[in-house]
């Protein structure tokens, strides 16, 4: 019982952080257009993202200068760490300048590829979904190359694994 | 009392999914840029800040157009003060802010565009990248009334 209010006061917790109903979207659109995308890292080097087709894929756009972006990174890094030997696989796509990025991504310890797409990507972002162009916006991507959710705002840790670990 | 916690919160988690259905705003409206001339000289430069949304200081940018009308930018009001892990101590604005930019070299009834370039945020957890809106104001002769324009509103040249 006690176990059960504590789940359900959980679930308000989250709906009051603002973060879930308005900006979870459902959705088995294909996820070929993202995946047809090929993008430098903080040296230059391209990295296309078909690469990690095949795996369920945690692409996250993001910047140094959105704070709520910052805020939920390293559970993405606990994330990868832990279930990236199951085939999860956590991409970032910085909306910002790659030295800026780069550094913020030292600083956090990421343990992801992390591909810098400028202000450009943030356009790209609303085709894949981003209707308010905003950010963080998340695009979670099943093992057959399907869009099985995307997220604008922050995710809750819960919802995270909630959604990843029906799809790993 | 636990239980009627428990009963409250099924209550407001049934309810809560009313409330999702809003979208944040689109940035143009969160942060809603006005300008108008108050003199030849003077514009007076608005943000309106929806509730829940707020601006970065040193994220905002006027400039004008012809850059030959030379405008005057005075130090914008202090903001709130915020500790960002990253970039330190950044000032942020809520509710709104208002400036008087100064027009140099602006001739009497010439068109000038007023541009504004900000950053925000919204307390949902979102941020959006910069914007820039513009708004053409007609400048007055010194003796007529103030003439308004909206962002990004062209009525009055159609």
């Amino acid at each position: 019982m006690a176990r059960w209010i504590l789940l359900v006061v959980a679930a308000i917790l989250a709906a009051g952080a603002g973060v879930y109903f308005w900006s979870s979207g459902q959705s088995t659109r294909d996820a070929s257009t993202l995946l047809a995308l090929s993008l430098p890292d903080a040296s230059g080097h391209q990295e296309a993202l078909s690469q990690w087709k095949g795996k369920v894929l945690v692409v996250n756009f993001w910047a140094t200068w959105c704070a709520p972006c910052r805020e939920e990174m390293p559970e993405f890094v606990k994330a990868q760490g832990e279930l990236g030997a199951r085939g999860l696989q956590f991409v970032g796509i910085a909306v910002d300048e790659p030295d800026k990025a780069e550094r913020f991504a030292q600083e956090i310890g990421v343990n992801y590829p992390v591909l810098i797409g400028g202000y450009g990507a943030i356009e790209l972002s609303r085709t894949l979904g981003n209707r308010v162009v905003a950010l963080p916006f998340t695009i979670i991507v099943d093992r057959r190359g399907r869009v099985a959710q995307t997220h604008l705002g922050p995710l809750k840790p819960s919802e995270l694994r909630a959604i990843v670990s029906q799809l790993l | 009392m636990l239980l009627g916690l428990g009963c409250a919160a099924l209550a407001l988690a049934i309810a809560v999914p009313v409330f999702g259905q809003i979208d944040p705003l689109p940035p143009e409206r969160a942060f809603r840029f006005t300008a108008r001339a108050l003199n030849p000289q003077t514009i007076e430069a608005r943000f309106a800040i929806a509730d829940g949304y707020y601006l970065y200081r040193d994220k905002i940018h006027f400039s004008v157009e012809p850059a030959t009308a030379g405008l005057g930018v005075p130090p914008l009001p202090e903001g709130k003060v915020k500790e960002d892990q990253f970039f330190g101590r950044v000032e942020t604005y809520r509710g709104g802010l208002m400036v008087n930019l100064s027009l140099k070299n602006a001739a009497v009834g010439q068109k000038v565009v007023i541009v504004a370039e900000s950053q925000g945020c919204a307390d949902l957890g979102i941020c959006y990248p910069p914007q820039v809106q513009r708004v053409t104001i007609a400048l007055p002769a010194a003796s007529a009334a103030p003439s308004a324009g909206g962002a990004q509103r062209k009525s009055w040249l159609d």
